[in-house]
This record gives C-alpha cells, structure tokens and sequence, in this order.
C-alpha cells in the first residue's frame, strides 16, 4: 500500500494526516492542477456535486450514494472547506483522490476556497486546533489558489441508461436507490432530438468522407466554450450540448466559456471582476443583471442564462452557492440547475442535499477526445444571431439524475465546545 | 444649541489614510459598477490588522487602466518571504495577498486610535472624555411627540459631495441613521460617523439618543407605573423615524436624502423595524445591523440579568466610568469609550431637572443589585450616591419586559425587509438557523470581525466605517449601471 492509499485510508477514517504528508500532497495536486487550464474538460458519466463546507460524514454518504472513487467520476463545484467540523479531512481527502486518480475526480473552486474567508468561517481555526499551526492551512490555501474555475462536461446523453425509458428527461432517486419521481421530455424535444440525431448521422456520414467541418453549415464544429456550432443543428461529438459548471454563475464580463480561459485564476479571490463573480453570482428571477445582496458579484436573470448557453453552445449550466432545501433546483427552463450536497446545512437547516448524475452518449457517435476542452478551437468569430424566439425553444439538455441524500449520523468527535453564549446582548 | 465641528479625531492614523474615497473614481465602465466593495474583504482579512496596520481594502477591478489611485492601498507584502505564485498575480490584478510569512494572526495592537491618542502606553493612557463636538456639526432637540423631546447627534450631507460616485452636482450625500443599543447612546457612533466621513466627505450622520437614553426626555417617565417608559420596538421605531422627518424639518431639507441606516444591538432590531415598516420609502438604500442576531440575543436574554448585576453601580467620576468600560474591554477602543460613556452616566448629585427622574428611578433600582450584595440602607445608598455620583442614564435592568419584543421574529423581517442588507457581527459566527441559511441562499451580506467586542463600530470604528461606505456605495442606486438587459438589446434589434 502506497502512503498516498494510506493517506486515503485515514483520512477515510476522519483522522488528519502529518503535516508533512500534507505537504507532500498539496506539493503533488499542484503540480497536477498547474496544468488544468481555467476551464477543465470532464467526460461524461459524471457526477456532479454541490458545496460540502466540511460536513465529512456526509461527505461519506455522498460517496454512499454516488459511488466509490474510482468506480464514480466525480466533480465536485468548491467550497468543499468552512462552516464543518471537518473541513480538514474533507479537503485532504478529496485532494489525495485527485492526485491519486486525476481523471476520476474534478475539483474546482468555490469562493470559500479563499483565505480570508477561511479565516471567518471556520477552515482556519480547525486547522490551527489540530496542527497547532497555520502551516497547513497555508498549503491548503496555495492549493486553492491552483483550483480550475469551471469546468465543460461534453459527451452527456440525452436519455437515460436503460431500463429508463429514452422518453425520461429527469430522474429523482433517494439513498437507497429508489425512483422518487421521474419526468418525461416535452415531446416537441423528442421530436427535435430525433432530427438532431438523424442530422448528426448525416453529418458524420459527410464528414468521414470529406474531412471534418466541410459539409456542415452555417455552424462550424468545434468544442463547446469556443462557440463554434449552431443552436439547432447540433454538433458532432456533442450530444446534449455541452454543460458548463461553475462555483456561483455568470459574470456580465464574461459572454464567453473562452473568456474566462484568459483570467489569470492563480491568486487570492478578488473582491469583484469576472473571478469574483464566477464564484460568487446568483441566478434569479430578473431580468437581465442586478445587484448581488450578497455584497460580491450579481445577479442574473433567464434571458442572461439562455443567450449565454446559446452562444456557447451549452445545454445546461450545473452551479451550487446556493443552499437549496430540496437538494437541487432547476431554473430557467432547466438551462440552469444548483446542486447543494451538504445536508443540514450546518449540523441544523434541516435540507437535504443531492448529486447530479450525467450519463456517457451511447448513440455511437462518440465523442471528439479533446485536451483541456481547448484543442480544435476555431477563432471564435461571429456566430449565429439569437432570435428571441429561440429563446423560448423547447430545451435540448441531457437527461439527469438527482440522487437526493439525508445528512449521516453525526459522530461528535472533533466538535469544538459548544460556542460560548454573547454575554452581552442589549 | 449649535456648535461647530473642530478637527475630527485627534488619533493619528494618517498611514491608513489610503481608503477608496481617493482611488474609487467614477469608473468609465458600465459593468465593474464602481458601487462594488469588498464582499468579504474585511471579514476578518487576514491583512486586515496586519503590523502595518493597513486596511485590506482592495478595490482593484479587471480594468486597470479606468482605474487611477485605487492601487495605492498599500499592504506590507515583503515578496521576499512570498510565494512566488501570489506575487505574480498581485502585479497582474492588484489583488491583495496576505504574504505567509507575516504575522499575519498575531493579535492586533489595541488600536491604534487609542494608544496614540492620549498620548502614551499602557501606564499613561487619558480617561479624558472627549466633547462631542470633536465628531459632529450640531446636536438637535426634536419635539418628536407632546411628551418625547428626542436628542439627537447631527452632521449634515453636503449635497454634491457624496463621494466619487455622485457625479451630479446637488445630489445630496448619503445620511447615515444611527440607532445604538439598549443602554447606549448616540456617542457610540461618533468616532465611526466620522470614520465614515473621511471615506466620503459628503456623508450625513445623525445619530440619536433613544428614549430614556442619553439626552433624550420623557415625561411619561414621571408616571411610576412600571415600566416607566414606552422602550416597545414600534414605539422606537416610530421614534426613530420621527426624529428623521423632525430633523429634515429642523434643517429645511426639501427632502430625506438617500438613508443607510445602522443599528447596534437593539438599535439593529430598530432599524430593522423601520425598514420592514416602509415608512422612509424610496430614500431607504439599505440598512445595516450590527452584532445581534435573534437566535443568540434570544440564548443571551437569560444571563442578562447577571451580568447587568456585575456592572458597578455607579463611578466616582466620568473618568472612572471610562476606564471601567476599557479595563473591562466593554469597549475596547480607548478613543471611542473617552467619546461615547460620558453620553451613558449622570451626575446624580446635580442631574438637571429635566433627566432626575429617570435616573432617580433607576438608582432605586440599582439600590437591589449593589456590589456588596446586602440589602442597601437608605444611608448607605446616599454614602455612596455621593463617593460615586456617576450613574447609569439607563436603568436597563428595568427594561427587561421589553427584551422579548425586541428581538422575537428580527430574523425574518431582517430577511425580508426591503432595501440592501448588511450584518456585521463581533466574534465569532453566531448566526441562527434562519440567518443560516438565508445567509447561504445570498439573501444578505454578512461581515464578521473576530477581533472585536460586542460594541463592533466603536471596537473598530475604521473597518466598520470601511464596510458601511461599501455597503452604501453597493447599494446608491444613483450610481450602480448594471449591464444592459438582453430583452432590451433585442427590442432595438441589436445582436446579443
């Protein structure tokens, strides 16, 4: 057994790991995550995961529900430390499954991943208690600075694996695997997706004879994030569109996935621009943009979600920030979904929380394997003009799966004292 | 009664004179919406009480160049003992990094508006209170209702003037109303009102003394019948808006100016009171609570008549009752206690008429809890009634029918109030359920300042003036262009 599977096996076992495995480790993933770009690619199957904020029991049922690593690919959308009892364990260990299997985990950042908010919420003071320095604390924080931004899922079927019937375009499951409630695409879809498959059988018949991007007009092929293919015509190697995951949401100096592959994301979390809102934004029931009460980043409407996701060519933005009781929340005509996987929420909100399973396209048209999601990228010239009707037109997203979990048994080790009561509160 | 401000605060904080005020200019760009502050910034920065003492405000934006003074915040980040990493991308986006290897947690000097203050260290500190006068234009005596004469603390908004992002001439300048805590009294806020008003220059103040606090007078409070005085939350809030609308009468004010209003502790409860209530309107951009949260006020109601009898009875002067409030860290900013106690005790011995009663009311009060502990004679209580003349304004331990009402359901309306929401708590995180998780739905913004004490704005009256001029400038509607809306841009058949 390597020390890196040691590590896992402790950490496992809700037991820090030396500071100087610490350092190795964080020295490992950096490494790693120096070469992911802004933007990760992620294959589909994929399971999406929301905030954990150190609740690492739950963190075991997540696993529980989902899959073990490596059995499951993972991509969990930040905050992973803060607020918990065991942010420690619950980082350590999601960081050691990523440098032990990097393809089968994504970790990507959340604005808890910050060190000033780690120092008010909890990360830094769990680690000063049980290292009795800042030291890991600061490797963890370094290691933050490296986390990718966002990440593209391509290659997500538009159905469900069997026995679900191909007309089911969303599937809820509770912990023990039961189907809680299921429902069926709008048929004005299934018709879409029969054209878009016989078209993308077409064009693959075109293109193996005459190279690829010659036959299909006006949209180009290409990744998704370069914007290179049309709204309606599909594109090979893309299934369902491509679904786009971030921390918090858009930024309205972001238009597109390859603008946020320009930002310089190896620093500190600013307290505004486009980082900022990408880790901190909110969709909501607006039009347009507005103002954040959170006090960093903004809010966004439905018409921002769907140009956005039509003009780079996105089927779905999965986002979490955002405690949501019931576990996850479509929004938008399901352009956008918030998944949260921390169950009662701090040890006493009462929700529960959920994953977001994406299943491989089994249609045997494959997908283009792609580097970084950035190989093959067209110059992003002008693309397709949306027409406010498209707006409005039926939704091509891949079929998901909700698994919604309940929070673990607690185990009271480790707990701090209860906090002292305000001896003064007038 | 008028008198003029002098020189504001005679600490000596000129190396952290470097707030946004100076480098938040007017920012050409419609998107980085210069409104935006810090989101967490001064939480509990790790550079926030660093050595240097600089503030950690970063206010850098993606556009470096409509940017001009705001990168002269100045952090001590030796790159030396840096990751070369966190060097870099301070250069690339002026993002502030706290360098590891700086005493980043090492406890903060007390402040440094107190120890420069009064001159010397620990051993030579002043006790000297400091006139009001030092922080604010006027004071004012509004007939707010036949029996309530309110006092309040007032420095007008200079119109024009409302910081960088006022382009328009003649805009009035943000009011920030202030509200203290039970037991308190207008004077908690003037170090950081005038805080506030070194961030913008044109920033209003007016900060009164609830009733039965500080200078304010009642003459139902000659009515024995317990409880003396009216303290319910309606009735304070009401006041509270009543002393606004009196006040713009007093100052001719053709209207409300915009209004942030900030309330500490029960004053917190009162604000939020008045904003559920919708009585200011559209001149309300926000309001601010600091350090009370239903859940733990609700835990801390049990223990207050215990603490409240570990309280001296009363002081042999106001120098005393100074030092009291910062040897017991009840306040934990020299300058600010010097400022604000002298607005909380009187003078039993040649207490005007106007305020005899209610202190005569409390002493009796307080004959139950003396320090001995035995049941006090009348000549005793006067003995010490003359060795310790100064009592407290506000018996607040008659206040206690109140207490309930105060804070019961503060967490839902704060959450649903209208206008821009902002939570400043002392110490640790003490959030109750519902907080919790409107916290986490984004509903609000939250700040916690692990450092201070429970009086948070007169404990750190610099970050906590930061925070507020960010929350405002956040929420000046006059100011905040958000980026055109995509259903528009496709009404004037533009491409989106």
């Amino acid at each position: 057994m390597s020390d890196l599977d040691k590590a896992i096996e402790t950490l496992r076992n809700c037991r820090p790991i030396p500071e100087a495995q610490v350092r190795e480790i964080c020295h490992k993933a950096r490494e790693l995550l120096i070469e992911d770009g802004n933007v990760v690619t992620v294959s589909a199957p994929v399971t999406i995961c929301g905030d954990i904020h150190g609740q690492f029991h739950d963190l075991m049922e997540l696993f529980r529900v989902g899959g073990q690593v490596p059995d499951t690919n993972y991509l969990f959308m930040g905050d992973f430390v803060d607020r918990g009892f065991y942010s420690l364990e619950s980082f350590l260990l999601l960081l050691c499954l990523k440098v032990r299997y990097p393809d089968r985990m994504t970790l990507i950042r959340g604005n808890h991943e910050s060190r000033q908010i780690t120092t008010v919420y909890g990360f830094y003071d769990e680690c000063l208690r049980k290292y009795g320095s800042a030291n890991v604390w600061r490797y963890c924080c370094d290691i933050f600075d490296y986390l990718a931004l966002g990440a593209i899922v391509l290659g997500a079927s538009y159905t469900l694996p069997p026995p679900a019937s191909p007309d089911i375009e969303l599937e809820v499951r509770n912990a023990n695997n039961s189907i809680m409630s299921n429902f069926q695409r709008h048929p004005n879809s299934i018709n879409k997706i029969k054209e878009q498959d016989q078209s993308r059988q077409d064009e693959m018949m075109a293109t193996n004879g005459a190279g690829e991007g010659s036959g299909s007009s006006p949209g180009k092929t290409g990744p998704p994030g370069s914007g290179a293919s049309g709204y309606s015509s599909g594109s090979v190697g893309n299934p369902a569109g491509a679904v786009l995951c971030v921390h918090g949401g858009l930024s309205p100096l972001i238009d597109t996935v390859d603008k946020i592959r320009l930002l310089d994301r190896k620093q500190e979390v600013p307290h505004e621009g486009a980082m900022c809102d990408l880790l901190w934004s909110d969709p909501d029931e607006i039009d347009g943009w507005g103002l954040s009460p959170r006090g960093a980043g903004f809010l966004f409407g439905a018409d921002i979600v769907k140009v956005f996701n039509h003009r780079n060519d996105l089927s779905l933005i999965a986002r979490a920030h955002q405690l949501v009781m019931e576990g996850f929340k479509e929004m938008f005509d399901a352009s956008i979904v918030t998944v949260w996987s921390a169950p009662n929420y701090c040890y006493r909100c009462g929700n529960v929380a959920a994953i977001l399973e994406l299943f491989e396209d089994n249609s045997g048209l494959g997908i283009l394997s792609r580097s970084n999601g950035d190989a093959n990228r067209s110059d992003g010239g002008p693309r397709g003009v949306l027409m406010e009707n498209e707006l409005a037109a039926p939704h091509l997203g891949p079929a998901r799966r909700y698994r919604v979990f309940q929070a673990a048994p607690q185990d009271s080790r480790g707990m701090p004292a209860k906090k002292p009561v305000a001896d003064y509160f007038l | 009664m008028t008198a003029t401000s002098s020189s504001i605060p005679e600490f000596n904080e000129a190396d952290e004179d470097n707030f946004i005020s100076s480098g938040h200019g007017s920012n050409p760009s419609s998107l980085s919406s210069s409104a935006i502050p810090s989101p967490f910034a001064l939480g509990d920065s790790p550079g926030g009480l660093g050595r240097g003492g600089h503030l950690n405000l970063n206010t850098s934006t993606y556009f470096p160049s409509s940017h001009n003074a705001t990168t002269s915040t100045t952090f001590p980040i030796s790159e030396a003992d840096d990751d070369s990493s966190s060097a870099s991308s301070m250069s690339s986006t002026g993002t502030i990094i706290p360098s590891p290897g700086r005493a980043l947690f090492a406890r903060p000097v007390l402040h440094s508006t107190g120890s420069s203050s009064g001159g010397t260290g620990s051993g030579g500190r002043s006790y000297e209170p400091i006139p009001w006068t030092t922080y604010f234009e006027r004071e004012l005596w509004l007939d707010t209702s036949p029996t309530t004469r309110h006092h309040a603390y007032l420095t007008s908004p200079v119109a024009g003037s409302g910081g960088p992002n006022s382009g328009s001439k003649g805009r009035p300048g943000p009011l920030f109303v202030t509200h203290h805590g039970a037991g308190s009294s207008g004077l908690s806020f003037a170090v950081v009102g005038a805080e506030i008003r070194r961030r913008i220059s044109g920033a209003g103040i007016l900060s009164l003394d609830a009733r039965g606090h500080g200078g304010t007078t009642t003459t139902e409070e000659q009515d024995k019948t317990e409880p003396a005085i009216d303290l319910s939350l309606s009735t304070l809030a009401q006041d509270l808006f009543n002393v606004m609308i009196e006040t713009k009468k007093v100052m001719s004010w053709a209207e409300l100016p915009p209004i942030i209003l900030v309330g500490h502790s029960l004053g917190g409860a009162v604000v939020t009171e008045l904003a559920k209530t919708n009585l200011v309107g559209t001149s309300l951009l926000g309001y601010a609570v600091l350090d009370v949260v239903e859940g733990s006020a609700m835990d801390a109601l049990q223990s207050m008549q215990t603490y409240l009898s570990t309280r001296p009875v009363g002081f042999a002067s106001l120098k005393d009752g100074i030092e009291w409030h910062v040897r017991s860290r009840t306040l934990r900013n020299p300058v600010s206690a010097r400022t604000s106690v002298p607005g909380l005790l009187v003078d039993a011995n040649s207490t005007p008429a106007s305020s005899s009663s209610s202190s005569e009311a409390q002493q009796d009060e307080q004959k139950g809890v003396a320090a001995d502990g035995t049941k006090p004679k009348l000549g005793q209580d006067d003995g010490k009634k003359a060795s310790r003349p100064w009592r407290w304004r506000t018996n607040l331990a008659a206040t206690q029918p109140f207490w309930e009402d105060w804070f019961v359901g503060l967490s839902k309306k704060f959450l649903e109030a209208k206008g821009g929401k902002l939570l400043l708590l002392a110490g640790t995180d003490r959030l109750d359920t519902e907080l919790t998780i409107g916290q986490m739905q984004g509903k609000y913004a939250l700040q916690v300042f692990p450092e201070a004490g429970h009086f948070i704005h007169e404990d750190l009256p610099e970050k906590t003036a930061t925070v507020l001029v960010d929350f405002y400038r956040r929420n000046d509607r006059s100011a905040l262009v958000l980026p055109p809306k995509v259903s528009d841009l496709l009404a004037q058949g533009k491409r989106v």
